[in-house]
């Protein structure tokens, strides 16, 4: 028996969810999510089972708190325009917006759960745009992620600390 | 160091203590059932974690960590002499340890093979 929990879980994952969509999934370390997050290393195996753990829970937190919202209220629009830029808009924002990018990047291809969550992320933005822009909504969504991918492209300045 | 496998017919994992591993952590194989492994993580940093209560086996710190510790009422089995090969496997109530912090020859390969294990269900 652990010690119980003394933390805000909803927190943590959302914590975790900025390290991910900042760092990716390989680049953040056990010890950035333990400083980050301020939980105890043992309290974080206890409630996630391990970093992949944490990752899918993220994931699936991202789904239905941003990605899911944003696509129901894109989903409202039936102007081509409106839709398409408040696509771009919704996935340009928040800490956790590369997180789908990201997950479909680099983890789906080897973790099934992933590849599933994504997938459903993806399906979600297609069909918000169905919508507005009917039969060309699997194109449209693929320019908003390719929009958000170039936008993840050019390099940002270090934070200052 | 320790070897780990997975025999998906007798749904075990399964880790062998190889050479002197043996000695330190008084074992030469823990066996668990697939349905209590929650998941494995590479994990060296979690080497400058305290080790709370050594409850048997070796330790040296900074040379050796082996056998069976006890943290915050947590039941630990360590077996680790180079951190950058740490891999924590954490287990379910139902097991003997809450988790496992174990040395693997390629903790990359030994992640994926349980993760994919796991997520097959």
């Amino acid at each position: 028996m652990g010690r119980p929990r003394a933390f805000d879980t909803d927190q943590a994952v959302s914590t975790a969810a900025a390290l991910f969509a900042t760092h990716g999934y390989e680049g953040t370390s056990v010890d950035d999510l333990v400083t980050a997050t301020g939980i105890h290393r043992g309290s974080l195996y206890k409630v996630f089972g391990s970093k992949r753990g944490l990752h899918l829970t993220a994931l699936r937190n991202h789904l239905d708190h941003e990605i899911h919202p944003a696509s129901a209220a894109i989903a409202t629009l039936t102007d081509p325009r409106q839709a398409l830029n408040a696509a771009i808009a919704s996935y340009d924002n928040g800490p956790a917006a590369g997180l789908l990018l990201l997950a479909a990047a680099e983890r789906a291809p080897h973790d099934p759960e992933v590849a599933a969550l994504v997938a459903e992320g993806i399906t979600a933005l297609e069909d918000a745009l169905r919508p507005s822009h009917g039969d060309a909504a699997p194109q449209l969504a693929s320019t908003v992620l390719g929009t958000r991918l170039r936008l993840r492209a050019q390099p940002t300045a270090p934070k200052e600390h | 160091m320790a070897l780990i496998s997975i025999d998906r017919e007798r749904g075990l994992l399964t880790a062998e203590f190889q050479g002197l591993d043996k000695l330190w952590t008084f074992k030469s194989r823990l066996e668990i059932p697939l349905t209590h492994v929650r998941g494995a993580t590479h994990d060296p940093g979690i080497a400058r974690e305290p080790k709370g209560i050594r409850v048997g086996g070796t330790y040296f710190p900074g040379v050796i960590t082996a056998g069976r510790f006890r943290r915050d009422g947590e039941r630990l089995f360590w077996d680790v002499k180079n951190p950058d090969k740490a891999v924590v496997i954490e287990l379910a109530d139902a097991e003997r340890y809450d988790r496992l912090v174990i040395e693997v020859d390629d903790p990359r390969a030994t992640v994926a093979l349980i993760e994919q294990t796991i997520a097959r269900g």
